[in-house]
């Protein structure tokens, strides 16, 4: 058997979030008493949480509304940075997070990929390259062209996907996205990340559907009230789950 | 994270292709395009010239208040843009690893690409008016430099403040039109007393307008006092707004 290669490691990781909760009275105190009132408060998303996932692994969060699980994924994709402890990633890590987000409706479907692959970081070279696999996996056809403005939902969902997707990752965040689409397309989306998994890419996986999970993943954790409550299977994981909603 | 986004290439790509999106959009679905952003400043300044022309014994007094419109026009409306970026954008901010630099730099980006697409149908009216080209235009291009990192650091600064604080937004369109009659533009200095002379070099924005009338109004380069006074605002502010930026960023997830 071969060892177990860290892909993920997450060590002693705090999370807070920064609020200000008084208003321009804060503001005042902050100015007038120099060093003595802090403008923001501090409030704890995640506590303590020690996570270690492994190579080709596909591993679930599941817990409540609100326990902290996109929060989790933020921080693993680089848009929050811990207050305290360490995150290690080892490989590149493609968040599908919002699908949707940073879509301009006023564009058309191409000009909103160009837009869309510059936000994630691609260069001008590598977008020319990887345009027309895109624009094919997004089945879109002629309507690509069209303002996005006038697509569905669905259409929004499949040219979103395909551009989240197209990095080839190492490590997948996903973020209850998968149920987008018709059918057909849920299905493709489902056979790409599985096709990306059988690569050797990890994947982490955040959804309210226990079949999709159990289907999917071989380990899970209970995210619970900030912290990391329990990993294993995802069998025992989901009975406690299931157990957080029995009274 | 202390290496600066600046030298990356795919965060310059990214800078670049938000700003191509503003003026896309700005201009997409108007038939008129360009000549909206002419319009503001010609109807004002049919007003100043109206209103003013009595007072402002000068020579060419539509061209002293034409280069001043413009570019207050420019400086007040891109403030405002760097201001609101973070809030602008807060759906991207949450879900795409990108660093929020990005975005008052690229809602300047964009008001500078905007400002040098208006400045060309202006220039047939500044010569009309009886601007004299001389080589001290080229002083232009490190003066709007200059105040692009002005307004840029006085924006971002403004801009986190307002994350958390969204008065800051109100309050700057409030007083705002104040400052325009603060800033020598429907005036010249001259015509003010010594003791109100020195009122207005109070006012930051002075040394910025007053540059810009030395190079289309005098045909000359800026006076060492407002090229300097621009110069250590310029620096003063962004130095003030990337502090301040960098220090508030971390909360910027959990306030938009």
């Amino acid at each position: 058997m071969t060892a177990l290669q860290p892909m993920i490691r997450l060590t002693d990781v705090d999370i807070c979030f920064y609020v200000q909760e008084n208003g321009f009275v804060s503001m005042k105190d902050f100015l007038l008493h120099p060093g003595k009132y802090k403008l923001l408060q501090k409030s704890f998303v995640l506590k303590n949480v020690n996570l270690q996932i492994n190579k080709g692994e596909s591993f679930a969060l599941l817990g409540k509304n609100g326990s902290g699980k996109s929060t989790l994924l933020r921080a693993l994709s680089g848009i929050i940075t811990p207050d305290k402890g360490n995150i290690e990633l080892f490989g590149a890590v493609a968040p599908l997070l919002g699908l949707g987000v940073g879509l301009e409706q006023e564009l058309t479907g191409i000009e909103n990929i160009k837009l869309s692959c510059a936000l994630m970081g691609m260069t001008k070279a590598e977008i020319k390259q990887r345009l027309p696999e895109i624009i094919d996996f997004s089945e879109l056809g002629e309507a690509i062209h069209w303002q996005v403005k006038r697509f569905s939902t669905g259409m929004m969902s499949r040219l979103s996907f395909s551009i989240a997707i197209i990095k080839q990752p190492e490590i997948l965040l996903i973020d209850e996205v998968l149920s987008v689409g018709d059918l057909g397309f849920q299905q493709k989306c489902l056979k790409k990340v599985m096709e990306i998994k059988d690569n050797g890419a990890t994947i982490i996986f955040v959804s309210h559907n226990f079949e999709e999970v159990n289907n999917m993943c071989s380990r899970a954790a209970l995210v619970n009230n900030g912290t990391v409550e329990f990993v294993g299977t995802v069998k025992e994981v989901g009975e406690r789950y299931h157990h957080l909603f029995d009274n | 994270m202390t290496k600066s986004p600046l030298f990356n290439k795919g965060f310059q790509n990214a800078v670049l292709s938000l700003a191509l999106k503003t003026i896309k959009l700005r201009y997409k679905n108007s038939f008129l395009g360009v000549f909206w952003s002419m319009l503001n400043p010609l109807i004002f300044l049919t007003i100043l010239i109206i209103v003013f022309k009595q007072i402002n014994h000068i020579e060419h007094f539509a061209l002293y208040a034409l280069t001043g419109l413009i570019f207050w026009n420019f400086i007040s409306a891109s403030i405002l843009q760097v201001l609101t970026s973070f809030i602008d954008n807060a759906a991207i901010l949450k879900s795409i690893n990108l660093h929020p630099f990005c975005f008052p730099l690229s809602a300047m980006v964009a008001a500078v690409f905007n400002l040098l697409l208006t400045l060309i149908p202006f220039f047939v009216i500044m010569f009309y008016l009886g601007y004299d080209l001389s080589w001290s235009f080229l002083a232009f291009f490190p003066i709007t430099i200059i105040t692009a990192i002005f307004v840029l650091g006085l924006g971002m600064l403004m801009g986190t403040i307002n994350v958390y604080f969204r008065d800051i937004q109100l309050l700057w369109t409030t007083i705002i039109p104040a400052f325009f009659y603060f800033t020598p533009i429907a005036y010249t200095p001259e015509l003010l007393s010594e003791n109100q002379r020195f009122l207005l070099k109070l006012n930051p924005f002075y040394y910025f307008i007053e540059s810009y009338h030395d190079i289309f109004y005098r045909s000359a380069m800026p006076s060492y006092e407002n090229f300097g006074m621009s110069l250590l605002l310029a620096i003063l502010s962004m130095a003030f707004g990337y502090v301040a930026f960098n220090k508030y960023r971390k909360g910027f997830i959990s306030n938009i």
